[in-house]
This record gives C-alpha cells, sequence and structure tokens, in this order.
C-alpha cells in the first residue's frame, strides 16, 4: 500500500515539475492580432544587471531588439525587423520612460520594469505574409545593448526621418556576433502554424 | 526580401563604413535630443561630486566645468563627456557618473566615482614599441599596481633609439603621489641595463669611454609650483662599469632640475583641441657627489599640437647642450624615430653629439601623415652642419607606420618604422 501511494506521488511530482517546466519553457510567445503577429516573452528580461544599475544612476540607455521568424527549417530566414529603443529610470518618479526611436517614434513613461520590457515588444508587429497558414515556422527574439552601453548617434546622420536610416544600421548590428562584453539575451519558440495562432492557440516550446 | 535586405545593407555601407565625426552642429542636436529624451533630463543638479580615492585633485580648470553642472538641467551625455575627462586627468581604468534624488524635489545630486588607487588591478602598459629598419626593434613594457596611493611599477627594456648604444635590461619605481601636501610627490626609480654597441661607434671611440653594462639609482621629487608648472627636482647616481679589461668601475652622479610645463585646452571629443608642452632640464655633475664625470648638461624641449577636426598639426623644438666630460648615455642623438627621422643616427654622430639643436613639423589629415625635420648635432662648431628629413605615413591611436628620406645631394636612402608610442 505504502509503495503504491509513493508511486502515485512520484507519477503526481513528475507531471507537476514537467508542467511547471513546460510553462517557464513558455519564454517566447506569438499571438495573432490585426492580421500581424505579436511576440511576447515575459522570461525575457533585459532590465537586468549593469543595464538596470545604469538605469538606477539616471543614464540612458539604448537596447536594440530584433525579431524573427525562420521556416522551412529552422536555419532558413524568412523575415527579420529591428528597433532601437532608449530606456530611462526616473530618480524621483522609480519608474521607467522608453522611446521608440525609429519612425512612428513613440514615447511611454511611468512603467515597472516587466512593463517597460513587454511594451517594446509590442511595439513590434510582425507582417508573417508570405507564410502559408499550415507552413511551419519558428519565432525568435534577440535583445542587445550596443558596445559599451552608450548612444553614439541613435538616430543616424538623418536625424528622425521617415526613412528610418537606421533600421539598415541595425540590421548590420545584428549580423555581426555579439562581444564578450556586450549585453546579449535571445529567446526563441516553434514550430508554430498561422492556422494554429489564428484559432488563438499559444504554446511555447 | 533577402535581396531588398541586402540592397538596404549594401546601400547603407557607404554611410556606415566611414568614420565620419559629425560636425559640431549636427552632433549638438543629436545630443540634445538624446537629452530631452532622458526622464531625468527635466530635473535640476543641486550638487557635483568627484568622489573615490583620497589622494588626487582635479585641475582647477576641470573643477570649474564639473561646477557649472550646478543650477542647470541635467544634461547626461555632458557629464558623460566630463567623466571621460576626469578619467584622463587622473589616468584611472573607469569614471562612473552616478545620479541619484537630491534634497528638494525635482533636484537630482551627481556624484562622479573614481575607483579607489588600491582597488586599482594591475596595468599593463606598451611604452614603446618600434620597428626601425636600420635599427632594428625597440620595445619598453611595464606593469604597474597602486596601494593606497603608493605606486609600484616593474619594467624591461630593450632600446636601439633612444640612446647611441642599445640598452637593456629592467626599470623598477616607487611613486607616491602626494607626501604632505598635494603639490608634492616623490619617487625613486632604479634601473640595470648591458649595452650593446654598434661597430661605428666603437670604430670611433677606440673603445674609450664604452661600458658594457650600467645601474641607475634616481630619488626626485615634483612640485607643483602653480599648475600646470611643475619643477621636478632630485639626483641620479649611476654606475658603469667600462668594457675595457681591468678597469675599474665609474660612476656619473648628478643633480637634476627640470621645470615643465603642460596645458591642454579642448579635448579629443571637442571640434577642435590644443596642448603644449616645454621642459628645461638641467644635470650636473657634482665632485660633491663622487662623480667621476665633470659634465653639464642643458636641454630644452617644446611641443605644440593643435587639431581641428580631422586636421593635426604638430610643432616640435630641441635644443640641448653638455659641457665637460659626459658620459655617453649623456649625449644627444640625432638620426632616430623623433629626431631627423630618415637619418641614420651612426652616420651623423657615431659617439652622440654634445650639442643638439632640431625642429620637426608635423601634418596629420585623418591616419595620414607627413612630417618634416630639420636639425643638427654636434662637437665642434665646425662639425655643425644642417641636416634635413622628410617622410609620410600613417598613424592611428598610437601605432604608426612610416617611411622617412634624409634630404642630401647623395643617395637617399628611405628609413622606415613601424609600432606603438614612438
Amino acid at each position: 500500500m505504502l509503495v503504491r501511494t509513493i508511486k502515485t506521488w512520484w507519477l503526481v511530482a513528475a507531471f507537476v515539475s514537467g508542467f511547471g517546466l513546460a510553462m517557464w519553457a513558455e519564454d517566447l510567445a506569438l499571438r495573432w492580432h490585426n492580421n500581424l503577429l505579436e511576440f511576447s516573452a515575459p522570461h525575457l528580461h533585459f532590465l537586468t544587471g549593469q543595464q538596470l544599475e545604469r538605469l538606477h544612476h539616471g543614464a540612458q540607455v539604448p537596447f536594440d531588439i530584433k525579431l524573427s521568424l525562420y521556416s522551412g527549417t529552422k536555419s532558413l530566414l524568412f523575415r527579420q525587423i529591428g528597433e532601437r529603443f532608449l530606456m530611462s529610470y526616473d530618480v524621483w518618479g522609480e519608474q521607467f520612460s522608453v522611446v521608440k526611436t525609429l519612425s512612428p517614434r513613440r514615447t511611454v513613461a511611468h512603467l515597472d520594469a516587466a512593463d517597460a520590457e513587454a511594451w517594446c515588444l509590442k511595439q513590434m508587429p510582425f507582417d508573417p505574409s508570405g507564410i502559408g497558414d499550415t507552413e511551419k515556422f519558428w519565432a525568435r527574439v534577440e535583445v542587445r545593448v550596443p558596445q559599451d552601453g552608450k548612444i553614439a548617434n541613435p538616430f543616424g546622420r538623418d536625424s528622425i526621418s521617415e526613412s528610418g536610416i537606421n533600421l539598415t544600421g541595425l540590421i548590420e548590428l545584428f549580423s555581426h556576433p555579439p562581444v564578450s562584453t556586450q549585453f546579449h539575451t535571445t529567446s526563441e519558440s516553434g514550430p508554430w502554424t498561422l492556422e494554429e495562432l489564428k484559432r488563438g492557440g499559444r504554446r511555447g516550446s | 526580401m533577402k535581396m531588398l535586405l541586402l540592397a538596404a545593407i549594401v546601400c547603407s555601407v557607404p554611410l556606415a563604413g566611414c568614420d565620419v565625426p559629425y560636425g559640431n552642429d549636427d552632433r549638438s542636436d543629436d545630443e540634445k535630443a538624446l537629452q530631452e529624451l532622458n526622464v531625468n533630463a527635466k530635473y535640476t543638479v543641486e550638487s557635483v561630486q568627484v568622489s573615490g580615492q583620497k589622494n588626487w585633485r582635479i585641475s582647477d580648470a576641470l573643477r570649474t566645468e564639473v561646477d557649472k553642472m550646478v543650477g542647470s538641467k541635467l544634461d547626461y551625455p555632458a557629464l558623460d563627456r566630463l567623466a571621460d575627462r576626469i578619467k584622463k586627468e587622473l589616468h584611472v581604468p573607469a569614471v562612473s557618473v552616478n545620479v541619484g534624488k537630491g534634497t528638494e524635489p525635482g533636484h537630482v545630486v551627481v556624484n562622479f566615482e573614481v575607483p579607489k588607487s588600491h582597488e586599482q588591478p594591475l596595468e599593463l602598459n606598451v611604452a614603446k614599441f618600434l620597428y626601425d629598419s636600420k635599427l632594428g626593434w625597440s620595445a619598453e613594457g611595464d606593469g604597474s599596481t597602486a596601494i593606497k596611493g603608493n605606486k609600484f611599477t616593474f619594467g624591461i627594456v630593450s632600446d636601439s633609439d633612444a640612446l647611441i648604444e642599445r640598452f637593456a635590461g629592467i626599470k623598477a619605481k616607487f611613486e607616491r603621489k602626494h607626501v604632505a601636501t598635494e603639490r608634492l610627490r616623490v619617487r625613486f626609480e632604479f634601473d640595470s641595463f648591458h649595452e650593446q654597441w654598434n661597430a661605428s661607434t666603437l670604430l670611433a671611440s677606440d673603445q674609450a669611454g664604452i661600458y658594457r653594462s650600467r645601474q641607475v639609482f634616481m630619488p626626485e621629487a615634483t612640485l607643483v609650483i602653480a599648475a600646470p608648472l611643475e619643477l621636478d627636482f632630485g639626483t641620479s647616481f649611476s654606475r658603469y662599469r667600462p668594457e675595457q679589461p681591468g678597469a675599474k668601475t665609474e660612476s656619473s652622479n648628478a643633480v637634476v632640475t627640470t621645470l615643465r610645463y603642460h596645458q591642454r585646452w579642448g579635448s579629443a571629443k571637442d571640434p577642435q583641441d590644443q596642448e603644449l608642452n616645454g621642459s628645461f632640464s638641467m644635470r650636473a655633475g657634482i665632485r660633491a657627489f663622487e662623480t667621476d664625470a665633470d659634465f653639464t648638461r642643458q636641454m630644452a624641449q617644446a611641443r605644440y599640437r593643435f587639431r581641428r577636426d580631422r586636421n593635426k598639426v604638430e610643432v616640435g623644438f630641441v635644443a640641448g647642450s653638455i659641457h665637460g666630460n659626459a658620459p655617453l648615455f649623456e649625449k644627444f642623438v640625432a638620426g632616430n624615430a623623433t629626431t631627423l627621422r630618415g637619418w641614420n643616427k651612426f652616420e651623423l654622430d657615431p659617439l652622440g653629439g654634445s650639442h643638439i639643436v632640431h625642429g620637426s613639423i608635423d601634418y596629420g589629415y585623418r591616419w595620414l601623415q607627413v612630417f618634416y625635420d630639420t636639425g643638427a648635432i654636434w662637437d665642434t662648431a665646425r662639425e655643425r652642419e644642417r641636416k634635413q628629413s622628410v617622410g609620410t605615413g600613417f598613424k592611428k591611436d598610437g601605432f604608426q607606420l612610416a617611411v622617412a628620406f634624409p634630404i642630401r645631394s647623395s643617395h637617399m636612402e628611405p628609413i622606415f618604422y613601424a609600432g606603438l608610442n614612438f
């Protein structure tokens, strides 16, 4: 009887821990909204460590975020988009302020760290047109802080323009591997299908 | 889509690849935009302090710049620039900017935090690294660490460029930046070298004055008369063993004094900056120190550098004179990597000269550099003959590659220079 009870508990514990791990693994989620894909990564935190320390000391820190979709096989890049966000932390209000630098420029203030991170991803809706409804694809989020975290010129030579010339710069920036001293974090999930997302299914990997 | 991305990257290459500094106005606009985007830009700076180390002091000019921040709106890019200037002035690895709440709402306090000197890790430095196609390799490197205001440096050197001989050996130095007052610092240096001589020197000297090894002990102090005017004073005790068999060890003991002026206007981040270095030094062998070499050596040096955007001009001047019987390591040298570049020093004066006059002008545009040297080195008036040389090369972040030609009617054999910090 005792052995049987232990076995049952082991099964329950294994299931619960497996489920917990599976939930934890859902660190990059996709949502179908207005014919676009919205990324969210509640477990991907980039307001941490040295970046957070600099922000708490009143500095403004740039974060470059790149979203990518891979189709067919995981190594075949389908499309990618990039964006630069400038974060600052109000030393009196003790809340974050974020500026999306590429056109259209947007600003938000009075956010806590998790909301500031989430807001950034929300500003990057992804157009998946070209992917078939049943075609499998994978998603990836990559966050980097430019070398030494200082902002050389976030707007490029044409400053804040409609051309968004810095997008090419961002793509170029992400085309180089990060150096060891550079803050860099990524998250991946998949495979997904548009059909599944349009039905409202959410799943991580 | 891939093609589009590729096209976008290719189109952006001319912009991304060229290292064109933005004009002052553009940079100001970007900095203004950045400042406005920082949520803390609305706050007024209540106070600014520089903290961390005990035994240092920033220059009055920099202190004034720092104090100017008080009462203005927080400008983080400007604070970053000031942190860079403090870092350079104090020769520390990093200076962090910390902004915190002030005593009144809407006000902030700024603290430039300098790492404490006893926390400074071992600092390695390549003081010189040079290849000269005539003289070969020269290199000098050291490691230093600071413990509670005391700096200990240990270095190794092998140099065929600075003196008439190649000297190789060790250097050890202790330095305390402030003694009793912030205006006084002391240092003790001990060097031990072995010498190698060029055949031209051996032939010209007939072995007289040639030594095989040399030890130097130099206790010195620096008094800041009125920044940036400083006075070094101390003594130099040198012992050298002559090459001739059976000869006894000789000594050259002298008092040394140098009056030095160093001023800089602007910084590398400004559209233009200027720097002036000037010094007058005197060494005199003193009989009271039981010296075998009885001499006086005087030398004046000045160097002015002006940079505007990518254009840089440097003008240098050296004049020196030795009276009496000075050992060969005190003699002046021309025809090396800093004076009469392109000439062979053994051709100009294989034993070094007791008089020198030298002027140089260097012009640089971005990495490209051209230079012109002129001067003379002599022992007796009839030997005095003006020489000239020209050269060109590349210089970037201390690394330099140059070729220089002596100007003369006979054959012109170029000399190549390559290396760091020479």
